[in-house]
């Protein structure tokens, strides 16, 4: 697919010409940031296959900060992204260093009550807002303050961040390090038995999706000039998360932008169509496809394709 | 000595599954290790590559007390081990599959990809080299752990019935490549059910008989022990050495 | 006493954090699965006990049955139809299966009994016994017993009976249990249903006494999972006792920094369990 790359490259550099106003362009963003956290995500979830469904609490931590560093400091809030990375660094060598010596459950167990703990902490905690959360600059002071009237600078950043992450995710496929976490998700016994330093790898893995979904949280943070426990840390930030990736393809390069690129739109279709209240009925949506995936395509989209796609192939040649 | 196991025992709970076995083997040896199904000849296994540590005993690879270590530094000191029940990664293709164990050696990938490459074509696998392992069958598999283990630059290689289950013609290919592993100076260590593989390939025989060694020697003498042939190598073989 | 009252008080919720909590350690004993949906059985056994009470007018008898039978028929059927499925799979479709029902069924009960929290109206156990100065409201202490009870009638089950030998030969080794003509799937059905099950009579104990919504669901399944750590990977017993301090160290914690802590409290103790004895209690090193 030659021409594939460059086409996709294009089609979202020109997409707030092609789609233009708010409206278009805040989906954009939505898009963007959907695909950004899902591909953070799938560095860990997809490829090392450490299925966390506690991410959140990176994603807190990176949205909290930057508004903490405001909020106390009168800081642009760009300044609080490095902290957040380092306390999601920390963060993750906290739940990854006994829970990788052990069988994966506890793994996943342990993300989930992490993030659990952290919300209801921060929900207690007036220092950085409690349940009232923390808030940006309502205007900014200059252009560092990166608070932007349009969306249109916000969908640029956000792209050249996905454009990061992808290329990394890119790099690590094709390195030593990239066949090391496919080992481990294929076969961790044999991948042992080869040297593979499994739970070394396992720790590089989690920390390095600990530090896009932290960046991905400070993107949203400073876009929205708000944070609260529920946003930062509330398990749908980590369903989100998760059900992009998966259903994209998780453990591909793509299947995150596959996944945002269904579900972003249907998540603003059901909330329109729903209403308010029944973001509920969205949700329930969202397991009934988890479930469906789990049964019948835990590869998503991506497997389903390469599955369907030489069939498909084998019908064009013998009409 | 290359590998030496000394009074070796592993229980799982109340369940003795070793017991006190010993392991010598020079380097540059091959050694056949039987024994009827549930004699702990995989246990046993399991303990000298790193994947269990023994409850007594002590497992040394050149010099080196690798007891309590894990798997991963037994690969890295040189031992490597291919596993009863075939555990290829099945999504990853064959070509990758092998860059795996190279990486071990090499760590960019183009080093690696050379190297793997090398080894594929050395095996046979070549023209499955872009395949999904999934798309293997067993004899297939069975190949590839071999090809991927030896990717990683083993100096001894515990191989667990890495020759079972194949036709005849895939057997004889199987022991010559054996051969041409041992012929490149691999010290070998293989289990197997297969008499004729014993036969043909071990220089020397353990023969393992609920938990420890009842007997060993050259083929030969174990073939003619009154004590192995009841334990173990029952009417097929006897049938075969009353046969004019 | 109020220190007293507080430390029985956990106690007794404790019981019933054992009683849901072995389920959950049994499946994981036996398959080696984390079941992510399983707060969610206990907070459909607590909606179960509801529909019983307001559209019955039934007893603690009535809805605690109930409520075991309602969910032991969810848990067997889950199983057929999901988790017989993706147990012989990835890692990332079998823990993506029980989160995907834990939304499902989660938000669902949103949909249906909308968010605010409800109580159960039951008149039959009512008023408080005082006991040495310690004051133990009846449908409390009822609950309590009655948990404690159910854990070790499961204990049991599992150990004295034949069904239950069968459980554990599955549990043990699947392939020797086919062997000895034990079909597997069928007793991976009846461990769903009797986890399920008791998740599902645990919560209409707790109905008794607490109020609820959907929420509370998460809440349980996080408690479960650090119950079952604690106890150790499989043990029923473990569990039973991991039950009670858990419930022990959650009023206390409430007693001593507050009722928002008492869940930090837990979890926080959960990652260092991790840290220092993921074994826990009764599990091997």
């Amino acid at each position: 697919m030659k021409w594939g790359l460059p086409a996709l490259a294009a089609l979202l550099l020109f997409y707030p010409f092609i789609l233009t106003g708010p409206f278009y362009w805040d989906i954009g963003v939505a898009f963007l940031l959907a695909a950004i956290s899902a591909s953070a995500w799938n560095i860990v979830g997809g490829y090392a296959g450490q299925v966390s469904v506690g991410h959140s609490m990176f994603f807190g931590v990176g949205a909290y900060t930057p508004l903490l560093f405001y909020h106390l400091w009168g800081l642009p809030p760009v300044a609080g992204v490095p902290a957040g990375i380092l306390v999601s660094l920390g963060l993750a060598l906290v739940v990854g260093m006994p829970t990788f010596r052990l069988q994966g459950h506890y793994f996943s167990m342990a993300t989930i009550a992490v993030a659990e703990l952290i919300r209801i902490f921060v929900g207690t905690w007036d220092l950085v807002g409690a349940a009232i959360g923390l808030q940006g600059p309502a205007v900014g002071r200059g252009w560092w303050d990166l608070t932007f009237r349009s969306e249109l600078p916000y969908y640029y950043i956000f792209l050249a961040v996905l454009a990061v992450v992808l290329y990394t995710t890119f790099e690590v496929e094709r390195s030593r390090f990239g066949y090391y976490l496919r080992a481990i998700k294929a076969g961790e016994r044999a991948a042992r038995s080869l040297g593979v330093p499994v739970r070394e790898t396992k720790l590089k893995a989690l920390m390095l999706s600990a530090l896009f979904t932290s960046l991905a949280g400070s993107l949203y943070s400073i876009k929205t000039g708000f944070i609260d426990p529920e946003s930062g840390f509330g398990i749908l930030v980590s369903v989100q998360m998760v059900i992009v990736a998966a259903l994209g393809g998780a453990g591909a390069l793509f299947g995150p932008l596959v996944g945002a690129l269904i579900l972003v739109p249907l998540q603003t279709a059901t909330n329109t169509w729903f209403g308010g209240g029944g973001s509920g009925l969205t949700y329930i949506l969202y397991g009934g496809i988890i479930v469906l995936l789990a049964r019948f395509e835990p590869g998503g989209m991506h497997e389903w394709w390469q599955r369907v796609a030489p069939l498909l192939a084998r019908r064009k040649h013998a009409a | 000595m290359l590998l030496s196991a000394q009074n070796v025992s592993k229980s799982f709970g109340s369940f003795l599954a070793v017991r006190g076995a010993d392991l010598a083997v020079a380097e540059g040896e091959i050694i056949g290790l039987i024994g009827p199904n549930g004699a702990g000849k995989s246990t046993f296994f399991n303990c000298l590559a790193g994947d269990t540590v023994p409850t007594t005993g002590r497992v040394l690879f050149d010099g080196v007390d690798v007891t309590r270590s894990s798997a991963e530094v037994h690969a890295r000191a040189g031992i490597g081990r291919t596993f009863q029940v075939p555990a290829t990664f099945e999504d990853m293709t064959v070509l990758d599959n092998v860059m795996v164990g190279a990486f071990l050696r090499h760590r960019h990938r183009d080093d690696a990809r050379e190297s793997a490459l090398r080894i594929i074509e050395m095996t046979g696998l070549a023209r499955q080299s872009a395949q999904r392992a999934r798309s293997l069958g067993t004899p297939g598999r069975k190949r590839l752990e071999i090809a991927r283990v030896l990717a990683t630059g083993p100096r001894l290689m515990l191989l667990d019935e890495a020759l079972a289950g194949l036709t005849p013609t895939e057997l004889q290919q199987a022991i010559a490549l054996v051969r041409r592993i041992h012929e490149l100076g691999m010290t070998l260590v293989i289990v197997e059910h297969i008499m004729e593989v014993i036969m043909t390939l071990a220089q020397r025989v353990l023969v393992f008989n609920q938990g420890h060694v009842i007997a060993h020697g050259k083929p030969r003498e174990i073939v003619a022990n009154e004590a192995v042939i009841e334990a173990y190598l029952g009417r097929g073989h006897r049938r075969r050495r009353q046969a004019p | 006493m109020l220190l007293a009252q507080v430390i029985v008080g956990g106690l007794l919720l404790g019981a019933i954090y054992a009683l849901f909590s072995s389920g959950l350690t049994l499946i994981w004993g036996m398959m080696n699965f984390i079941n992510f949906a399983h707060g969610e059985f206990v907070m459909l056994g607590m909606y179960v006990a509801l529909l019983v009470v307001v559209w019955l007018g039934g007893g603690p008898a009535a809805f605690g049955f109930a409520a075991a039978f309602a969910l032991f028929v969810l848990g067997v059927v889950v199983y057929l139809s999901l988790i017989r499925h993706v147990m012989r799979g990835p890692m990332l479709a079998q823990i993506l299966s029980t989160f995907g029902l834990a939304l499902l069924l989660r938000y669902t009960a949103f949909w249906i009994f909308s968010a605010n929290f409800v109580s159960l109206p039951q008149v039959s156990l009512s008023g408080t016994l005082n006991v040495a100065g310690i004051l133990m409201p009846v449908p409390q202490l009822v609950a309590g017993v009655a948990a404690i009870a159910l854990t070790f009638a499961l204990h049991l089950l599992l150990t004295r009976t034949t069904v239950g030998s069968q459980l554990l030969a599955v549990a043990e080794d699947r392939n020797a249990a086919m062997l000895m003509g034990i079909r597997p799937d069928r007793m991976q059905a009846l461990a769903w249903g009797l986890a399920a099950g008791s998740a599902g009579i645990a919560g209409a104990l707790m109905a008794m006494s607490y109020p609820w919504s959907p929420s509370v669901g998460e809440t349980f399944g996080l408690t479960a999972f650090v119950v079952v750590t604690l106890g150790g990977f499989g043990s029923v017993p473990g569990a039973m006792y991991a039950g009670l301090i858990i419930g022990l160290i959650q009023a206390l914690s409430a007693y001593w920094f507050g009722p928002i802590y008492k869940d930090i409290v837990v979890y926080a103790l959960f990652v260092a369990l991790l840290w220092l004895r993921p074994q826990g209690l009764m599990g091997k090193a």
